[in-house]
């Protein structure tokens, strides 16, 4: 029963982290977001749902330019 | 119940679990067409009562008693980790560095696993119903959370989204005890490209709202969310391809 619950708790945690970096770096931007529709003007806030997604597609990218040099490393070897 | 309602929810919640019920059954059929039916349908029948139980619980508390704006933020993030998740996969997957999702390769192995674990005759299969348990729970998980996702816009949106996954379930199941194989004809590595692109698309959108941002034009910023995220993707596999020459296309673990 212990291996079901441990399978339970990998797989649910798993959803939603498969690589750290990359929640960490969507956490990241969703920050960035709240703090810009806080601190700015109406006219930026009705805006800054792009500043998000700009931002997550940046992380995305890097996290996935990164899994691509680990995989030629890996490649190399 | 309106058609915008039906789209938002019910689609998405329809393509993403029909993947995941796919995965299941392929894993029940294996423990069905190698050791019995009996166990493994027990073993189905009490994840479904698990998963009942934790849509009930979470999904149905979420839309009545957490504030709208709270939700969203809370729903949205969880989405928008969920799709990424989803997304980096496919987009590793077509740039060819991490291996296709093969229904027919996991089939064989569980077969060949199940059938070197032995069958005793006069004992009720514990292993078939273990195995058929636990697939259906972590498979099933998933379906959970995108109902509670995709339906947390209220409760014509939730039940739109239950409807999207029990139709998925539904056609899903037919077909496997129809063909009694699994499906390996469905296109499972486009649906999981398409769900990663639906899930990450509704994440930044709601986890924009929550955190006080706003999109112009409201939800008809979606499928522009959408055709952005397929550009990306699109570029992202580009760029992998030429990062990576033909000979080190290999199943990286590490990646």
């Amino acid at each position: 029963m212990s291996d079901v619950l441990r399978s339970v708790w990998e797989n649910t945690y798993g959803l939603l982290v498969d690589d750290g970096q990359l929640a960490i770096g969507a956490i990241a931007a969703l920050a960035v977001t709240w703090l810009i529709a806080r601190a700015s003007s109406e006219q930026v806030r009705d805006n800054a749902g792009w500043v998000l997604l700009a931002l997550v597609i940046v992380v995305v990218l890097a996290n996935l330019y990164r899994a691509g040099r680990s995989a030629l490393r890996h490649a190399d070897r | 119940m309106d058609l915008t309602t039906l789209a938002i929810a019910a689609t998405p919640s329809f393509i993403a679990s029909a993947v995941e019920f796919v995965e299941a059954t392929t894993i029940v059929l294996a423990v069905g067409l190698t050791r019995g039916w009996r166990a493994p349908l027990v073993g189905t029948f009490l994840a479904g009562l698990t998963l009942a139980a934790i849509v009930a619980v979470f999904g149905v508390a979420l839309v009545t008693i957490v504030p709208r704006n709270v939700l969203l933020g809370l729903v949205g993030t969880l989405l928008l980790l969920f799709g990424l998740r989803w997304l980096r996969k496919a987009v590793l997957r077509f740039a060819g560095i991490v291996a296709l999702h093969d229904e027919d390769e996991i089939y064989r192995r569980e077969v060949a696993e199940l059938r070197s674990q032995g069958l005793s005759r006069t004992e009720w299969d514990w292993i078939g119903t273990v195995v058929a348990y636990k697939a259906v729970l972590l498979e099933g998980i998933e379906v959970a959370f995108i109902v509670i996702a995709f339906g947390a816009a209220g409760v014509a949106a939730m039940n739109a989204a239950i409807a999207g996954a029990l139709a998925a379930g539904v056609m899903v199941v037919a077909l496997a005890a129809a063909l009694r194989h699994p499906l390996t004809a469905v296109p499972e590595n486009w649906m999981k490209f398409g769900v990663g692109v639906m899930l990450s698309s509704f994440g930044v959108f709601w986890s924009a709202e929550g955190v006080g941002a706003e999109w112009p034009g409201d939800a008809a910023a979606i499928p522009l969310i959408i055709a952005v995220y397929l550009v990306v993707s699109w570029l992202a596999v580009r760029m992998l391809r030429g990062l990576l020459p033909q000979g080190a296309r290999v199943a990286a673990r590490n990646v």
